[in-house]
């Protein structure tokens, strides 16, 4: 699957076309004579002779036929209903909306890019391609960019321009739908799985236009524009419908060519990151891309266009497909694909990502942003200019595709990048610093919102690395986490990494051994790991790469175990998408105000989906398909199980739920008299912990909040200032007692004096110990110190069970005697709040 | 006949001393006739080079032949029997083999590595049962043999057999043993040769019909062997339509049926165990077949389609409407323009004026493209009256496809060549130029699909395995049915440069075999399996039918006396 020589792969020269429309005029340049090479078996014909040949095809009268028997309609009415979503989705190519097109592209193109660079061998294999078999397009998307520049650039070349699979949301834009129809686009829904009449007229379609090489069919394997620059997992149901003619023979093969294009600063990249924060996004409407043209004043630097050497289905399929299933049924009949079929879709999805991920071209930004966005909030420029360099190096060695010109030195590279996205990070005496300052006094929810903004827009850049480091990241990851260098542990939890984040990166199915491999290849060859027959290790010169790389795919980790926190607690019910979104962003976001955690990328809706679908995978939460939508089930214990996993993560927070805790032997010691030294020290970090303990407690406590952006108010704030100072006398004996022997857990003193209490609140008065069933009063026997936790590793806080102290109530007549168990009364003292038994 | 080639030793394609091609003998309509443009055809086609040229072996040598296994109580039995047998190099050389592309190569420049060691010519049905039982009793191979015109291979002597290998040529039982005029069939020993019966038949009025274009050679029994398929089988049907009764010689004995009638329900057809049984249960020894009077009126003709679909489409729709000619085939274009080559030099001015005239029709007034059009070719039979209303149906059908009647001489042209095409092969080895034919069934509405995509996988695997010359790949529509078609591929290519052209001959034929099969065609519409497609029978009729057949082989000949191997 992957190659391993990765850095020695020739990739083509890139070619600016913008330069020469800078030079010429571009009228003349949509006005030149456009002949553009078509399929060797093209039968010339018209949009409407298409249209009308899609709904005479059988494909299409046998499913009108179908529904007007089981609805009891004529035939007429639907095919009536058949002809009104071919208009509605049908293409109307004209020559004089094209050239309209390609006459205002240039015009905005030049004003909003500084360079837009092709590289010319692919576009001339994929010139010779398109004369020999139909062709598809298979572009990334992370702009609406996309689809005009591609045509823009297919007319530039002379080659026939896409025939375009678009959301449907385009045509709510009236006049650039209509004009977009004309350059070649045409629409699908974005969902129509019950419409099995809108299901075979626009597959049928599509595949007319295949089969009879009308044209290139474009269409996105990731459905919708990347919000977060991170290639999307793929969807498949277009793949398919453009595979089938093949399956079916009814052309001999097709091409398949992956395109990458990738912009040094993403148009909509600030409203990426408020839709992901769950500010509604934009219906796409002709005034909104007007206001869009404030942004023509902007620059948005370069783009790069990659087009991938085209890769021939037949080749892919030759060895792998069963042909007896299309041999054994007309082929006009509407078919469930075999399961053979539907996992060599699936299959060719992946490949194509991974090709289009392989030739996306990396500008220096994005190391920068990498960098920024483990030293956060500000890092010294030197620094910076350093550890980008080093990156490159690292990212090279992974395979990444850098465009860093020979003659750049570092330093410009990385000010230059700084001036390009002067909206995200700005160097201030001598520090790079994120622009979340937006508004300095706002209140704690807004600066968490403004914050998150800045860390997500930042993340976007560093997201384009994420797929070409995964392999070698999440072995660095695994290392961390295994409980032992042993090869098969390290392995274990790589391919439970793998198996988590199989929506979030892309990964070619089924093959972890191989992607293993490949990480701790990588990793050896950039001298960070060492392996043996049974181990892999970190080299101490690796350590640092290590580190970084898991650095770097912590904000996932962190994430992650954050939302499935909240999964297992919290949902306890039934709930859709819709439902769980936001509440898991409240969740989030209150953990972020309460400085509790740093995951900002946690508030991403898009990790979100991303862990849910993940945990619907990896069987821990049932999907069902309900008629107002899906529902989701949590199994809660299975949750827990997989949070379990990553707890050996130096930087998880842990959370034990496993029945049994380490064996430890108690010694029984008589105390020693009161000693007079005091560690300042200890008493510091013990209250800041304190500290934390109430916060921790307080979000226990609020639960789901409604409001988004909720701040403190002041009364709480007092409120706690207060406790502090009547407690700390109760709390600072607690500290002095305990100092002789840190590490007791228990204790004895059944009948004399009381208990050493780690709080003066909660405290229990004579009335609150019940007597015990034989009547008489119960006395204080023993107590179970906080060190308890410790040994047994449940020490985190917020996360565990916790307790301030434990104090243990027994009958003061030592009923019962023999064998027989009692019930003792236990009182259980936290640091701020209790309860009992 | 040829030792190392096709056909008649009088036979053949030359380059005359004017470098022009020639087809020589008296045998055929072609014959002494000089072909001009064939030449250029070739060299244009293949890039072929009259000056680079390989020669056969003029003679067998016999030095080179395996010696023969023998048996010698079986021959002191053999001699009792007062059989006639041949022990001579050249008499087994002969019928080691087939006339598969890779058996008429090893003949020119090599040898078989396994050859039959005796050939025997039982007469008479008695003989053969003789000559089952001696083998059943000393454990030896029989391999039948009739025409020797197997494409599949089937006639190779497996090399890992060590027992003596009998030849059991059937060419000696070659009487009609009796014609009854009032059912209308005869009684026909099964190694009469096929033009022979025709000959025969038709001194008492009679035919049966049944031409398969290798008629001129191959035998009754072998048609029954293979399955074999008749261009004339719209009127007369194909072998398994004709036939009323078998007699076959197994090793447990003898198989037939008790009467004669048209068609009886007694369990499954013992009749379709011995069709396509390819030479593994026994010998097929008489045949009761059906005749017809021999028709009184004979058409050809010929109908031109702008392009390859309107064709299909028409063929589609005749036999739509049930109404095809005797025989109605359509070419592809560079079967036309093969075809086109092979037109002899023209007695007259007048009749070139008219040629001329014609193409002028039909690539001009009528939009032809002469790189796009195709061609169909027609055979009606019967009687004049109807001959002349039917021909009217199916011209009246072509019209509605855009086609254009080409004349009888394009048709009659057309269906010769069938016959001398065989020849062309043994031309083309003699300038680098390897080819093959072979068939497919396929419905309806594949058959355009499939014969894109088999010529396009030809051309492409050549590319791939390095043939610098882009191959001639073609086919042709033979035969039409209710629900689907036969399809005929011709494939060569020019193999200088390549140091192994059987190997990669091979591996391309695989390939498109391969496609054929994707492509929803059958594995062989009449030629069979042989050995050379063995591979794909699994895939072809499921695991469970590979038993069936594989049981009645076991019941019929436990001891693999009939070990040719074929089919199973």
């Amino acid at each position: 699957m992957y190659s391993k020589e990765l850095t020695s792969k020739k990739r083509d020269e890139f070619e600016d076309i913008l330069e020469e429309r800078r030079l010429s005029s571009d009228l003349r340049y949509a006005m030149k004579c456009y002949t553009p090479v078509i399929y060797k078996g093209l039968s010339p014909c018209k949009p409407n002779a298409i249209k009308s040949a899609v709904l005479q095809s059988e494909q299409v009268q046998y499913v009108i036929k179908q529904l007007a028997k089981e609805m009891g309609e004529s035939p007429d009415i639907i095919q009536e209903e058949a002809t009104e979503i071919l208009d509605e989705m049908g293409h109307r190519m004209q020559l004089g909306a094209v050239r309209f097109f390609a006459f205002t592209l240039s015009k905005i193109f030049k004003q909003l890019f500084q360079r837009v660079c092709v590289n010319e061998e692919g576009m001339q294999r994929l010139q010779h391609a398109i004369q020999e078999h139909p062709v598809v397009l298979l572009p990334s998307h992370r702009s609406y960019v996309d689809f005009l520049m591609l045509s823009y650039l297919l007319y530039t070349y002379d080659l026939a321009l896409p025939v375009i699979a678009a959301g449907i949301d385009f045509l709510g834009m009236k006049i650039v739908g209509e004009l977009l129809r004309r350059a070649g686009a045409f629409f699908m829904r974005r969902s129509f799985g019950g419409n099995r009449l809108y299901w075979a007229v626009f597959a049928e379609y599509v595949k007319t236009m295949l089969r009879s090489g009308y044209a290139p069919i474009e269409f996105f394997l990731e459905g919708t524009r990347s919000r977060t620059a991170k290639t999307l997992t793929p969807k498949f149901g277009l793949l398919s419908i453009v595979m089938e003619p093949f399956f079916k023979r009814e052309v001999f093969d097709t091409y398949l060519v992956p395109i990458s294009i990738s912009y040094e600063r993403i148009l909509e990249e600030s409203l990426y990151a408020y839709e992901l924060l769950g500010v509604p996004k934009p219906k796409e409407s002709t005034s909104g891309l007007l206001k869009a043209r404030r942004i023509l004043s902007d620059n948005f630097g370069t783009i790069h266009i990659y087009v991938g050497q085209p890769v021939s289905l037949r080749t892919l399929a030759s060895g792998r497909i069963n042909r007896c299933p299309y041999n054994l049924v007309p082929r006009h009949l509407p078919q469930k694909p075999s399961e053979d079929i539907q996992e060599f879709v699936s299959d060719v999805a992946y490949k194509m990502e991974l090709l289009q991920i392989e030739n996306m071209v990396l500008s220096p930004w994005v190391l920068v942003a990498a960098v920024l966005l483990q030293n956060l909030p500000a890092m010294e420029f030197e620094l910076l200019i350093e550890k980008t360099l080093w990156l490159k190096g690292l990212t090279q060695t992974f395979g990444g595709f850098i465009e860093w010109p020979d003659n750049l030195c570092a330093k410009k590279a990385v000010l230059s990048g700084l001036t390009l996205h002067s909206n995200i990070a700005s160097l201030v005496d001598g520090h790079v610093v994120l622009n979340d300052k937006g508004m300095e006094d706002g209140a704690v929810g807004e600066l968490v919102f403004r914050h998150a903004l800045a860390v997500l827009m930042c993340a976007t850049y560093r997201n384009q690395l994420l797929n070409v480091f995964v392999r070698p990241a999440l072995v660095a990851v695994a290392l961390q986490m295994a409980p032992s260098f042993r090869k098969e542990e390290v392995y274990s939890c790589f391919s439970f990494l793998r198996d988590v984040f199989s929506d979030e990166f892309i990964f070619f199915p089924g093959i972890s051994l191989k992607d293993f491999e490949e990480g701790c290849f990588l990793l050896t060859k950039c001298d960070a790991i060492q392996t043996s027959q049974q181990e892999i290790y970190p080299t101490d010169k690796g350590s640092g790469t290590v580190s970084f790389l898991s650095a770097m795919f912590r904000p996932f980790v962190e994430g992650y175990q954050l939302i499935f926190r909240y999964l297992s607690k919290e949902m306890k019910e039934a709930f859709t998408e819709k439902q769980f979104i936001p509440a898991v962003r409240n969740f989030v976001f209150q953990l972020l105000e309460k400085g509790s955690t740093q995951c900002y990328e946690a508030l991403s809706s898009d990790m979100q989906k991303n862990a849910l679908s993940a945990l619907v995978q990896l069987g821990a939460v049932k999907k069902k398909k309900m008629p107002n939508g899906l529902i989701y089930n949590v199994n809660q214990e299975a949750v827990s199980k997989i949070l379990d996993m990553f707890d050996d993560s130096a930087d998880a927070i842990p959370e034990h739920n496993e029945f049994l805790f380490p064996e430890y032997e108690i010694l029984i010691e008589p105390e020693e008299p009161e000693s007079p030294a005091d560690n300042n020290e200890d008493e510091q970090g013990a209250e800041d912990t304190s500290k934390d303990a109430k916060e921790q407690e307080k979000l226990g406590a609020a639960g789901v909040a409604d409001e988004t952006f909720q701040s403190l108010d002041e009364e709480t704030l007092e409120a706690m200032a207060k406790h502090e100072t009547e407690e700390e006398k109760i709390f600072q004996m607690f500290k002095k007692q305990v100092a002789a022997e840190p590490e007791q857990i228990i204790r004895y003193c059944r009948g004399e004096g009381g208990p050493l209490w780690v709080s003066g609140e909660n405290r229990p008065e004579e009335k609150d110990i019940p007597n015990c069933v034989c009547g008489a009063k119960r006395k204080f026997e023993f107590q179970i110190m906080p060190q308890l936790l410790n040994h047994l590793q449940v020490d985190s806080l917020g996360e565990s069970i916790d307790w301030g102290t434990l104090v243990v109530y027994t009958c003061a007549n030592s009923c019962g005697g023999a064998n027989e168990y009692l019930e003792e009364f236990i009182w259980k003292q936290d640091y701020s709040m209790g309860c009992t038994i | 006949m040829k030792w190392n080639g096709w056909g008649y030793n009088d036979s053949k394609f030359i380059f005359n001393k004017k470098g022009q091609a020639e087809f020589t003998g008296k045998r055929y309509r072609l014959g002494g006739m000089v072909l001009p443009t064939f030449k250029e055809w070739i060299e244009k086609t293949f890039g072929a080079s009259l000056e680079h040229k390989t020669t056969s072996r003029a003679s067998l040598n016999v030095n080179d032949v395996p010696p023969s296994i023998v048996n010698e109580e079986f021959l002191q039995d053999l001699r009792a029997t007062k059989i006639s047998y041949s022990q001579d190099a050249e008499d087994r050389v002969f019928r080691a083999h087939g006339h598969c592309l890779h058996e008429i190569f090893v003949l020119r420049e090599g040898m078989f590595k396994r050859i039959p060691d005796i050939v025997v010519w039982p007469v008479c049905h008695e003989d053969v049962v003789k000559i089952v039982e001696l083998a059943c009793k000393h454990n030896l191979c029989i391999i039948p043999f009739g025409g020797g015109t197997s494409v599949s291979s089937a006639l190779e002597c497996p090399e890992e057999e060590k027992r003596m290998i009998i030849s059991l040529d059937t060419s000696q039982m070659n009487r009609i043993l009796w014609i009854d005029e009032k059912n209308l069939t005869a009684c026909v020993e099964a190694g009469i040769v096929g033009q022979d019966l025709e000959k025969q038949l038709a001194e008492s009025g009679f035919c049966t019909g049944h031409e398969p274009d290798s008629m001129e050679f191959s035998s009754l029994g072998g048609w029954v062997a293979t399955r074999a398929s008749g261009m004339k089988k719209n009127i007369y049907g194909n072998i398994e339509d004709l036939v009323i009764h078998i007699k076959m010689v197994t090793p447990r004995g003898i198989v037939e049926k008790n009467c004669q009638v048209p068609r009886m329900s007694t369990g499954p057809d013992i009749h379709h165990f011995i069709m396509g049984s390819e030479g593994t249960l026994g010998v097929v020894t008489e045949v009761t077949i059906k005749i017809r009077p021999v028709p009184e009126y004979q058409k050809y003709g010929s109908v031109v389609f702008p392009n390859f679909e309107r064709g299909v489409a028409c063929l589609r729709e005749v036999a739509k409407q049930r109404c095809a000619p005797a025989s109605i085939r359509l070419v592809d274009n560079a079967q036309f323009q093969f075809g086109h080559a092979l037109k002899p030099q023209v007695a007259s001015i007048f009749t070139s004026f008219l040629d001329g005239l014609k193409k002028f029709y039909i690539t001009k007034f009528k939009g032809f493209d002469p790189n796009i059009l195709c061609v169909a070719t027609l055979l009606f039979e019967g009687d004049r009256e109807k001959v002349l209303q039917h021909e009217k149906q199916v011209y009246d059908i072509a019209t509605k496809f855009g086609g254009l009647a080409a004349g009888e001489d394009n048709g009659q042209r057309g269906y010769m060549l069938t016959f001398v095409i065989a020849y062309l092969r043994d031309l083309g080895l003699d300038y680098y130029v390897i080819g093959e034919s072979f068939e497919t069934s396929v419905p309806w509405d594949r058959v355009l699909d499939l014969c894109r995509n088999v010529k396009e996988r030809i051309v492409r695997e050549c590319k791939e395995k390095g043939v610098q010359f882009a191959p001639l790949s073609t086919c042709r529509v033979t035969q039409t049915y209710d629900a689907g078609a036969c399809v005929y591929f011709y494939f060569a290519f020019n193999y200088r440069g390549i140091s192994d052209p059987i190997h990669v001959y091979e591996q391309i034929e695989r390939a498109a075999r391969e496609e054929i099969l994707a492509n929803g065609g059958s594995l062989s519409h009449h030629h069979g399996v042989g050995k050379l497609r063995k591979r794909w029978m699994k895939e072809s009729i499921s695991d469970v039918g590979l038993g069936m057949l594989r049981s009645v082989k076991e019941y019929v000949d436990p001891n693999n006396i009939f070990g040719n191997k074929n089919l199973l």
